[in-house]
């Protein structure tokens, strides 16, 4: 991989604070699409990344749903996993311990049935050290109980919130869904409840079909579609947000190379998490980061956070074309 | 074992039967730990997120001296048309090796049956190649491979495999060569000719035949593995989407999953709830043009 030029001498400055947390650099991975993290360590070096975020984990472990769970899509994999996960416990156990070792930031992801679960689960993990942040799944399609239920209504989403805030200091992302109809209303509700940051998107509610055996591809019906085929909904769904609160925003949503991951940042995200592209190349986060870097450089810029939200709505129709040669555009040569 | 991405070289692609293509691959960072029975990640897309996953494959042959490995590949979707037609001299996005292998037998004096339904030929090679060098070497009269297709054409080339004094015996379901039924039936008639069970046997092939093999092999008492299919997103046991219904120790009542690609692919069938698993797990119809 050759290096390009640097404008400007000294490495660029890619550290992010979101609020209370401080990423080395804006590059996670997602919840679900990473395992945790471990299944990743051959090929990635976990104390690399800006943060992982680990499978999104219950009180009591859940053995998800029944098959077919995955169907490919143009550009897009739906999934109803239904939230399979080892359970908390079990996580602090056996996961953890390995996890830290690697030298990652770890931030859990969590989710319950009733608003008293979710706030256990944080009390639960408050006590636990290594734990940097938690992310709070209120927007998973694919689950009967609580899941999605709580993230499409402002109110009860902002009590998952308050309820969680209670029991832990630990930083609070809140993760939400794009199944809503307005995006900006959930966003100010969870964060008037104690969110620290906001992440989104989580998977688009949707549906494929065979035409010849007349049956769903997912035995769950319905599922939830990642990969480049959201991203122009992710990217809309950011830009609502930052515009509906002052707190940092995670951009999630299709991030398979270097450029979708800059869209974010420019549309004012603060970091992003990358998601299904982990599937398709398991050095994908990397990737990425190393394309950042090569940016910043190319552009002169000192800090990634000279970039972030720098939008210009102003003009839409830029006369100069600003393309800029990454050397490696894709991660998937 | 450490699981590597490398960017194997395409040495060769031709057509090996109808429908089914060989492709040799040059992947020396990969081969080395490779073992019968495991598989490999393919990205058939060289550029462009169309279509997004990469593919499961079996190790259909190594060749650990040279770095080379061979799939065989039965055009069946999208992906699988594609991969038939990449030329050689391309580079292809493969990671591996993934899963776990085969158990290798361990004595000479055990009769081992192989059992293949159509491309279920492919991970069955490798293990055969393993054992006709290793423990039957000099006793390849205790190996019997049960090889059984729709119709002949779709046979592989068995040259090498009629030089090594194996017992082969061939089937096809509409009888235009060999045995007329399925490969399960050419076993069973078998056993019963032997009047002898084998001390193991190793399949892969089609859900009806897992299905019948599975049924036929219960509450036998022989050492039974099977390379298995699901649906897979990332072949390293993170998405959790390969995932088939299984037996739990507590009872039918817990509800249980194996993940495809971590647990297995190669399994005792007896493992699984076939009972719940469902038709369209292992072959979605995509390419189909009307
Ligand atoms: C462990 C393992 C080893 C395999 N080894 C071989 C082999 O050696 N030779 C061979 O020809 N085939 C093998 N298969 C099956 C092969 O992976 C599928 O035929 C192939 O993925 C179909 O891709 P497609 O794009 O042509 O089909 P499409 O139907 O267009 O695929 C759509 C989606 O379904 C998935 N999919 C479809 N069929 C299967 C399937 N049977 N298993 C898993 N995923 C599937 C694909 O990954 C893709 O995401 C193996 C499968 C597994 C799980
Ligand atoms: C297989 C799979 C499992 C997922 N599991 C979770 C989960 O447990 N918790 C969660 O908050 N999001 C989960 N997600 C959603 C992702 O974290 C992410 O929000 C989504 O996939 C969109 O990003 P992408 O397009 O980059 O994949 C899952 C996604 C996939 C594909
Ligand atoms: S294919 Fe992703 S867990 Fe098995």
């Amino acid at each position: 991989m050759g290096q390009s030029p640097t404008p400007h001498g000294s490495a660029p400055d890619l550290r992010v604070s979101l609020g209370p947390l401080q990423l080395a650099n804006p590059v996670l991975t997602a919840s679900g699409t990473f395992g945790y993290g471990l299944e990743f360590s051959d090929f990635v070096d976990l104390s690399r990344l800006g943060g992982i975020v680990v499978k999104g984990l219950s009180l009591k472990p859940r053995p998800g749903n029944p098959p077919p769970r995955l169907a490919e899509t143009p550009c897009g994999l739906l999934n109803a996993i239904g939230l399979e996960n080892v359970g908390v416990e079990k996580f602090i156990e056996d996961k953890l311990p390995l996890l830290r070792q690697r030298g990652a930031l770890i931030i859990v992801n969590i989710l319950g049935n009733t608003v008293e679960e979710y706030a256990e689960l944080a009390a639960l993990l408050s006590g636990v050290p290594g734990i940097a942040a938690l992310e709070i799944n209120i927007s998973c399609p694919n689950v009967k109980k609580g899941g999605m239920v709580f993230g499409t209504d402002p109110h009860m989403a902002a009590q998952v919130v308050a309820a969680v805030r209670k029991r832990t200091h630990l930083p609070l992302i809140t993760k939400l869904s794009p199944n809503v109809t307005s995006i900006a209303d959930i966003a100010r509700a969870v964060v008037d409840a104690g969110s620290d940051i906001l992440s989104c998107i989580n998977t688009v509610s949707a549906m494929a079909v065979d035409p010849f055996s007349r049956r769903p591809k997912l035995a769950n019906i319905l599922g939830g579609l990642s990969g480049p085929a959201i991203k122009p909904i992710a990217l809309r769904c950011v830009y609502e947000t930052v515009q509906a609160v002052s707190c940092p925003v995670i951009g999630i949503g299709g991030i398979q190379t270097a450029l979708d991951a800059l869209e974010f940042l420019l549309v004012g995200a603060s970091a992003v998490q990358v998601g299904t592209a982990n599937f398709v190349h398991p050095r994908a986060s990397l990737d990425i980061l190393d394309g950042i870097e090569r940016f910043c450089r190319q552009q002169g810029l000192g800090a990634i956070t000279d970039y972030i939200g720098t939008l210009d709505t102003s003009c839409r129709f830029p006369l100069a074309d600003m393309s800029c040669d990454l050397s490696h555009p894709r991660p998937f040569p | 074992m450490p699981r590597v991405q490398e960017k194997a070289k395409i040495l060769e692609n031709h057509k090996e039967a109808e429908g089914i293509y060989r492709l040799v691959l040059y992947a020396p960072r990969i081969v080395p730990t490779a073992r019968p029975g495991q598989f490999v990640m393919v990205r058939v897309a060289s550029e462009g997120s169309d279509p997004l996953l990469a593919r499961p494959f079996s190790f259909h042959r190594l060749h650990k001296e040279d770095g080379l490995f061979e799939l065989l590949v039965r055009v069946v979707g999208r992906g699988t048309q594609l991969l038939s037609q990449s030329r050689p001299g391309s580079p292809l996005q493969v990671v591996g090796p993934l899963g776990r292998g085969f158990t290798l037998p361990t004595s000479a004096q055990e009769t081992v049956f192989f059992v293949a339904g159509g491309i279920g030929i492919a991970p069955l090679q490798a293990l055969l190649d393993h054992v006709l060098t290793t423990t039957h070497k000099d006793h390849p009269e205790r190996v019997y491979l049960f090889y059984g297709v729709r119709t002949a054409g779709e046979f592989i080339s068995l040259n090498s495999l009629k030089r090594t004094g194996i017992h082969l015996v061939l089937s096809t379901d509409d009888g235009s060569t060999g045995q007329s039924g399925t490969v399960v039936e050419a076993v069973q008639q078998s056993v019963k000719d032997l009047s002898s069970m084998p001390e193991r046997l190793y399949a892969c092939g089609s859900l009806p035949m897992q299905v019948s093999l599975a049924r036929w092999v219960q509450g036998r008492n022989i050492f039974v593995e099977m390379s298995l299919e699901s649906m897979m997103a990332c072949g390293l046991g993170a998405c959790l989407g390969c995932a088939l219904p299984a037996v739990h120790a507590d009872g039918p009542e817990v509800e249980h999953y194996l993940h495809v690609c971590q647990d297995g692919p190669v399994l005792d069938p007896r493992r699984i709830r076939w009972d719940k698993v469902q038709p369209l797990m292992v072959r979605p119809q995509t390419y189909v043009s009307l």
